[in-house]
């Protein structure tokens, strides 16, 4: 019995754990100048309080912008960039903000419009054709709006438990389109289209297929061309063009609910690729990028009023806002008025813009950890309350 | 603890259904991954791990036997984490004239699960590097075997097998995923050792 013991023991040893990575410092410096005046902001102490607050409570490192019209830009940082080479977070650190390129995905899709290129209310398989529209139920006759608005009913292949277990059985696995869309093939739909609204990455997927199929370049270029440099945002970027770009912070998980966390930086993979995730940058390029959109920089007052459409899902999530949904944006009701948003997770990061009509102020935070416990930190209804409380006058 | 449960899925049954000359072992390198069972057979990478055990007879006819197993396993599911565990199985196998046999087993027993890169564990408000001390885990499983009897004929013939095995790692991730569940892909091998008998047995 011993000999099998010592048997196992030697494997264990043989494979045991992964050391992490030696990162200079200087990995984590950024190559970005503004005009920085947080720390004469009014507010910069009751702000910088927050975050701190936020990461002592488990959360690894947060950067937030914060944006009054009285006050201007104020962006501030917490906690470490890279826990094994205990580096602090600064406000200029970019990090995967996940989902909130969808928001970039509807802005590009409607200046399309603009262009002539695409009529909303075309369906998609006017564009698409084959497996992509033949194997996902509603494919065939969702329009391009219903697709934008979570209205066409298509299955949300994240939804897929085949894709939750084939992800964790390949953390670092890059996934193209069709990889994930498999996920969603011969599934039904959850309702015909236009008949209510539900959360779908599927349709983000076809949309930046669309834009492909319409520009003939990668999505990503797209919005290079389209929204990143024309506004300025140098700090943003696509993960297909760099998976692990310089000064990304290390992204941690807390898998097992237990504020015990790994790093995860190299296990978002799978939206490398597709136009419902994917994309880089920091808190101060999206607080740009979101007011500029609101401020009909981007695309004109038409194109932003469909935006701003608003539907609301016939079964409300009791446990969030109150919630409708726009074009590649969200609206909720909160105790400060009614807010814009999205937000975004990856493997170990989360991130989330939100925008107050009332009076244009404009919050985004990135956290370079989530799952698990650390969720309730940054995520839920309870988490964005108090930073909006905080935040917002 | 440990060594309660190796005295209970080892040494117990081995004094209560003691089989005589022959102890079967059953060795097995298989192939582990995260899926939804029954929906994928072979998969990619490859999370290799190690099995080692024995099993004893409670019925055993001419075409058929019910049996317990007692196992002891290992995997590396990289990037994800790695497992030790003991766990037993009721087993009941139907055998062929030819040799082809077939068994469904359903198991249960215990996993400690490890993290395969540096944790840092969150304490006094900060991040610190600290020992792994891993996580508790119920393990049940259902299996399915094909194996092939080399020598049919004789009593402790050794034996090839496949064995698909579905499991369940509970739990898991408490108010975020309650469970995993996972596949192993077995091949492996039953061969017979002798066992020193007393001069008066």
């Amino acid at each position: 019995m011993n000999k099998i013991f010592y048997l196992i023991l030697a494997l264990f040893l043989l494979f045991s754990c992964k050391k992490s990575e030696t990162i200079e410092t200087t990995f984590y410096d950024c190559n970005f100048n503004f005009s920085d005046s947080s720390s004469t902001n009014p507010d910069n102490n009751k702000y910088q309080s927050l975050l701190d607050a936020i990461t002592s409570s488990g959360v690894v490192g947060i950067t937030m912008s914060v944006y009054h019209p009285h006050t201007g830009i104020w962006v501030g940082a917490s906690g470490k960039s890279d826990l094994y080479n205990n580096v602090n977070m600064e406000p200029c650190n970019i990090s995967r903000v996940g989902s909130t390129v969808k928001m970039f995905t509807a802005t590009t899709i409607l200046k399309l419009m603009e262009e002539g290129k695409l009529n909303l209310d075309d369906r998609i398989s006017s564009y698409l054709q084959g497996d992509v529209i033949n194997k996902i139920e509603n494919a065939d006759k969702a329009t391009i709006r219903q697709l934008l608005q979570h209205s066409s009913g298509i299955y949300n292949y994240i939804q897929n438990l085949k894709f939750q277990t084939a992800s964790l059985n390949d953390f670092i696995r890059e996934w193209k389109p069709n990889d994930l869309l498999n996920y969603a093939y011969n599934q039904k739909a959850y309702f015909q289209p236009d008949e209510d609204v539900r959360y779908s990455n599927t349709g983000y997927v076809l949309l930046g297929l669309l834009i492909e199929k319409i520009e003939g370049k990668p999505f990503y270029k797209v919005f290079e061309e389209k929204l990143f440099i024309p506004l300025g945002l140098t700090m943003t970027k696509f993960a297909a063009e760099d998976h692990i770009p310089y000064g990304i912070v290390r992204g941690y998980i807390d898998m097992y609910s237990n504020l015990q966390v790994v790093e995860s930086t190299y296990y978002s993979g799978w939206d490398y690729y597709t136009a419902d995730g994917g994309l880089i940058s920091n808190p101060y390029d999206m607080n740009v990028f979101f007011r500029a959109l609101m401020n009909g920089q981007i695309i004109n007052s038409n194109s932003l009023n469909q935006m701003l459409t608003w539907k609301a899902p016939k079964e409300p999530d009791p446990s969030f806002f109150p919630i409708s949904y726009g074009l590649g944006i969200f609206k909720i009701e909160t105790d400060k008025g009614i807010a814009y948003l999205h937000s975004g997770d990856a493997v170990g990061y989360y991130a989330n813009m939100l925008y107050f009509p009332s009076d244009s102020t404009t919050i985004v935070y990135a956290v370079n950890s989530n799952y698990g416990k650390i969720d309730q930190f940054v995520s839920t209804k309870e988490a964005v309350e108090k930073i909006i409380n905080e935040t917002k006058e | 603890m440990n060594r309660i449960l190796i005295y209970l899925i080892f040494i117990t049954p081995t004094v209560l259904f003691g089989q005589g000359k022959a102890i079967p072992i059953n060795i097995s390198i298989f192939n582990e991954s995260t899926a939804i069972p029954f929906t994928r057979f072979v998969t990619t990478p490859i999370h290799p791990g190690l099995q080692l055990g024995t099993e004893f007879n409670y019925i055993s006819k001419v075409h058929s036997r019910l049996f317990q197993t007692a196992n002891l396993y290992y995997f590396y599911h990289n990037h994800l984490a790695q497992g030790i565990g003991l766990y037993t199985e009721l087993g009941y196998e139907y055998c062929l004239k030819f040799g082809l046999a077939f068994q469904a087993l359903l198991g249960v027993g215990y996993m400690h699960t490890f993290a395969t890169a540096d944790e840092f564990t969150f304490s006094n408000g900060h991040y610190e590097k600290k020992t792994d001390k891993g996580n508790a885990r119920l393990f049940p499983s259902l299996s399915f075997d094909i194996g092939y009897y080399i020598k049919k004929s004789e009593k402790n013939s050794p034996e090839i097998f496949v064995r698909y095995q579905s499991w369940i790692e509970y739990p898991y991730s408490p108010d975020f995923i309650p469970v995993m569940t996972h596949i192993s892909l077995h091949i492996g091998a039953k061969f017979f050792i002798n066992k020193k008998m007393n001069n008066n047995e």
